[in-house]
């Protein structure tokens, strides 16, 4: 620390000179769509494409410039005591945060910033979500930002580093967890969307490109009952080999571990590195997560639920602890995370009403609908095929839904566990989140005209970290007040009374 | 089924101000009731000029699918939110109630209050109304109290700040 801070903490310091060209990769989109619209047309670009390109090229200009004035603009400065931030070509804005306000800093780079050996360094404070609570430097030498960070953090205790430092680190036979994530089918489709959108911006229509309408009208002419099975798995292949790039990217050298007795750190990342460092005093708990897919191959995801992550988007990319993994690493990370055993004990069930209140809804939101609207144009056009359709979706969206109330009901749960508040719910998406119980800031009981009659009441922790409220589904209504009590002592008790002789369910 | 044991939550003490139910009338009328009255008009009206062999089918269906719901609503809500609306400032927490169909109690401690906002909107100022709005550092903690008399607001306010100050606590 006292090495570094020799070369002029104290001075205001500029951002590093090749942010500039950074600045320029914006000139890089309008070159090469004017580019892909030459290629394509064999120069002979029409009038409007011509003022679409202009006006691109106008926008990203302004961009560039708007990049260059920030950084001819920005100074910065350490000292012992807080960060500060200059900026702006008019109004000059300094900005300073006291060090021990600074919860997190977080270095990423994007592949340009790489290939200049740049990376970004955002320090973000306690303040939850506006983009206020966050400084950002765009863009600083990696061996620079590093050391900004050690000046930051400096004030640390890292007197008492744990036994072992590292939580938890890549390995790469988790790839295979990779194709049960959502990037299967959506990355195809994102991939196919993002693609035509630029051809589209460029002035080229896809579906009028020969080769384009060859391979259309073959597919039509050929034998569908071949056909569509090869495109269907033509599109697994692709998608689950998009969703290993995904993978690889997102997680290449991906490293967990206690930086010292207060911070955490995460680093991860490809082409865009990533490196997000937590304070343990703003790591509220963590949320074991398990989408349908994942859970059914045995794997599951780990987030921090911790303040000054920045805003909601921000949060989802930062708070990531581990990628889609075995069940049983997910459990053992996020224990190293709370540094305490991640309390999996027996939750208490949720009255019987939540199961028939998961069934009706699936019932009458998605059966219903669909088995009238196919019945009825059946009817009208008297078509048996559609009929018959009817039927067959109403038995089998009955059986998905019967199946999928059950599973909804049986990840239902809430209990104490030690210093913990836990929760587990979603079906599609089941969360299980380990809540410290003094971090939570209010109470909120929700009910419903069906659930009130059911006796069940929603109950939302509200925390000032992750997604600031956490919610317990359909429990029962006469015990959530009391539980609510005995998790966070000093909320609600001077709420309640004693109940009726007889509360009549 | 025995007695139970279990303490429950009790409703908060304090209702809103009266008046808050012409507010809330008013509010239905210019969002909600009024816009589904007028097309109802609308749609009878020119049916009787230009397609009157469509009434007989149209006016019930205009009756049942605009007009009773429409002012359904612009009698019900109003009353319903008057009877669910309250709230209260005890020794440790705020605490509140709001909704009709859906409804929703919720309780900060003190300790944990931010800001204290009491805002009138126009219409709300006709009626000499205010709504206070007590932030904690958690958007899912916020606590909003609508239809309170301009007096009370005050009043509530001054108190909720001086109690939190009172309170000790991070507000974290």
């Amino acid at each position: 620390m006292t090495a570094s801070a020799d070369d002029g903490s104290g001075d205001w310091r500029r951002l590093d000179r090749r942010t500039l060209l950074v600045h320029c990769q914006w000139l890089g989109a309008p070159l090469g769509s004017i580019a892909l619209a030459a290629l394509a047309t064999g120069g002979q670009i029409p009038t409007g494409s011509w003022i679409a390109l202009g006006c691109i090229a106008a926008a990203f200009v302004a961009i560039t410039l708007g990049g260059l004035v920030h950084w001819a603009r920005t100074e910065f400065r350490v000292d012992a005591e807080a960060l500060a931030v200059r900026s702006g070509l008019f109004t000059r804005r300094l900005r300073t945060v006291p060090l021990r306000r600074i919860r997190s800093v977080d270095l990423t780079a994007s592949p340009v910033h790489r290939l200049l050996g740049l990376t970004v360094l955002r320090a973000g404070t306690a303040g939850s979500g506006t983009g206020l609570s966050e400084m950002s430097l765009n863009a600083l030498r990696v061996r620079d930002a590093e050391r900004l960070r050690t000046e930051i953090l400096a004030h640390v205790d890292r007197s008492a580093v744990a036994d072992d430092p590292l939580v938890s680190r890549i390995n790469w036979r988790w790839l295979r967890y990779a194709p049960l994530t959502f990037w299967v089918i959506g990355g195809v489709f994102t991939v196919a969307g993002a693609a035509s959108r630029i051809l589209d911006g460029a002035g080229i229509q896809a579906w009028r490109l020969p080769f384009v309408r060859r391979a259309f009208s073959e597919f039509g002419s050929s034998m569908l009952w071949l056909t569509v099975p090869a495109l269907l798995l033509a599109i697994l292949v692709v998608g689950s080999l998009g969703a290993l790039v995904v993978y690889a990217e997102n997680w290449w050298n991906y490293r967990l571990e206690w930086t010292d007795a207060r911070m955490l750190r995460v680093r991860r990342g490809l082409l865009t590195t990533r490196s997000v460092t937590i304070e343990r005093d703003r790591l509220r708990g963590a949320v074991i997560r398990e989408p349908l897919l994942l859970r059914a191959g045995g794997g599951a995801q780990v987030r921090a639920v911790a303040g000054g992550l920045g805003n909601r988007e921000d949060n989802r990319r930062r708070s990531a602890l581990l990628p889609p993994a075995p069940r049983g690493e997910a459990v053992r990370v996020a224990a190293g995370a709370l540094q305490a055993p991640f309390p999996e004990a027996d939750l208490i069930a949720h009255p019987r009403a939540a199961l028939r209140r998961r069934r009706t809804r699936g019932l009458v939101l998605a059966v219903l609908p669909g088995v009238v609207a196919l019945a009825v144009l059946g009817a009208v056009f008297s078509s048996g095929v559609l009929l018959h359709a009817a039927w067959v979706y109403g038995l089998v969206a009955t059986l998905a839904v019967l199946w999928l109330a059950r599973d909804a009901y049986r990840s239902l749960g809430h209990t104490i566990a030690g210093p913990y508040l836990l929760a587990r719910s979603g079906t599609f998406h089941r969360d299980t989140v380990a809540l410290q119980r003094e971090s939570i800031a209010a109470w909120t009981f929700t009910t419903s005209p069906l659930g009130r009659r059911a006796g069940v009441v929603t109950l939302t922790a509200a925390v000032a970290a992750g997604e600031e409220g956490y919610r317990i589904p359909d429990a029962d209504a006469v015990e959530a007040p009391s539980f609510a009590a005995e998790v966070s002592p000093g909320i609600v008790e001077e709420f309640l009374e004693p109940a009726p002789t007889s509360s009549g369910g | 089924m025995p007695a139970d044991p279990r303490p429950q939550l009790r409703p908060p003490r304090h209702r809103v101000d009266p008046k808050a139910r012409r507010w809330w009338t008013v509010q239905a009328l210019l969002v909600v009731s009024g816009p589904l009255l007028l097309v109802a008009a609308a749609l009878l009206a020119l049916s009787v000029l230009f397609f009157p062999g469509a009434l007989p089918w149209l006016a019930p269906l205009v009756l049942v699918v605009l007009v009773l719901p429409s002012v359904g609503y612009l009698i019900a809500m109003p009353r319903w939110r008057y009877a669910v609306h309250a709230w209260e400032l005890g020794e440790q927490a705020v605490y509140a109630a709001s909704g009709w169909l859906w409804q929703q109690r919720r309780i900060a401690p003190l300790s944990r209050v931010q800001t204290v906002d009491a805002v009138r909107g126009p219409v709300q100022r006709r009626y000499g109304l205010a709504t206070v709005t007590v932030t904690t550092a958690s958007t899912a903690g916020d606590i909003k109290i609508a239809g309170l008399s301009d007096a009370d607001a005050e009043e509530l306010s001054r108190r909720i700040s001086d109690a939190a100050q009172v309170v000790p606590g991070d507000a974290s």
